[in-house]
């Protein structure tokens, strides 16, 4: 009986492993690529969303910055990507003169946030700027 | 004499069209979440820089403006054309134009004395608009900017204030 000539069980299986190393790294690589840039995207969008509520919070009086809503009051359709999120306002008086104002929204089930912190001074009554 | 073909055997053919379906299925899938992902959002920011440049350079030109002229030229003030005046470095009053008319462009043109002395295009973005008076707060307006798709989406939505001088 004639014997034919093919591939061992080893060459076989050196094959198989090298293929399976190529795809897996190709796909972890895509992956990576992809989630980087969703979060690049989202960061923008975030971004834009907390630098409008700054416009807005840094313009209100001082003395009246704890009684304002706790929520963003700016326009927040431009976060519908994101799907579902929250936003947030504190104020924690940090001496006389000083109040910090946090903006933060939360978004991918609360499992990412961004914050941007006004530092607000008291200027005397007038339209407080930075 | 009879001579026997050699060919591929069934279990041949069943594992290289097994190898084939499983390249297809992940090429599917990623093309399916590239899809989705382009989907959720309206402009991917890393991949079209020029959205920055305008959003960045528009920034600039409100934050420095000391009044809303309401023309220049053959420009008036308006929904699609943001009108600011800025004191230039030589001290000088200059206008500039933010002209968002055509779908897709934007042009900022500056004005000098009603001559036009500068002109700065950029091509293939959302389409773009102004409003001057957004959130009033003690009498001061936020302008707000706001740029959307082709398909309508939003995709920028910006609100800068003039800062004091």
């Amino acid at each position: 009986m004639k014997r034919q000539a093919g591939f061992s069980l080893i060459e076989v299986l050196a094959a198989v492993l090298i293929l399976t190393v190529v795809i897996l790294t190709t796909i972890a690589v895509f992956t990576e690529r992809q989630n980087r840039l969703r979060t690049a995207n989202e960061t923008v969008l975030t971004y834009q969303a907390l630098a409008n509520e700054a416009e807005v919070r840094r313009r209100d009086p001082f003395a009246q910055l704890e009684t304002q809503p706790p929520a963003f009051v700016t326009d927040t359709s431009l976060l519908r990507p994101l799907g579902p999120f929250t936003t947030a306002v504190t104020v924690v008086a940090k001496s006389a003169v000083r109040k910090d104002v946090t903006l933060s929204i939360r978004w991918g089930n609360g499992k990412r946030s961004a914050a941007l912190v006004l530092i607000r001074t008291d200027a005397g009554g007038g339209a407080n700027l930075w | 004499m009879v001579t026997r073909e050699r060919g591929y055997t069934l279990m041949e053919i069943v594992v290289a069209m097994a190898i084939f379906g499983i390249f297809l299925f992940m090429i599917i899938l990623m093309t399916a979440e590239l899809d989705a992902n382009r989907k959720r959002n309206p402009v991917n920011f890393m991949t079209h820089p020029q959205v920055s440049a305008v959003v960045s350079r528009l920034r600039r030109d409100v934050e420095d403006s000391q009044s809303y002229p309401s023309d220049v030229d053959k420009y008036e003030q308006g929904p699609k054309t943001l009108i600011v005046e800025v004191l230039a470095e030589d001290g000088t009053l200059e206008k500039i134009v933010w002209d968002f008319t055509k779908a897709g462009q934007v042009h900022r043109l500056t004005f000098r004395v009603g001559a036009l002395t500068s002109q700065w295009d950029a091509y293939g973005l959302p389409d773009f608009g102004a409003q001057v008076d957004a959130y009033p707060i003690a009498g001061q307006y936020a302008t707000r900017i706001q740029a959307v798709d082709e398909k309508g989406q939003l995709a920028i939505d910006q609100l800068f204030t003039p800062r004091k001088h």
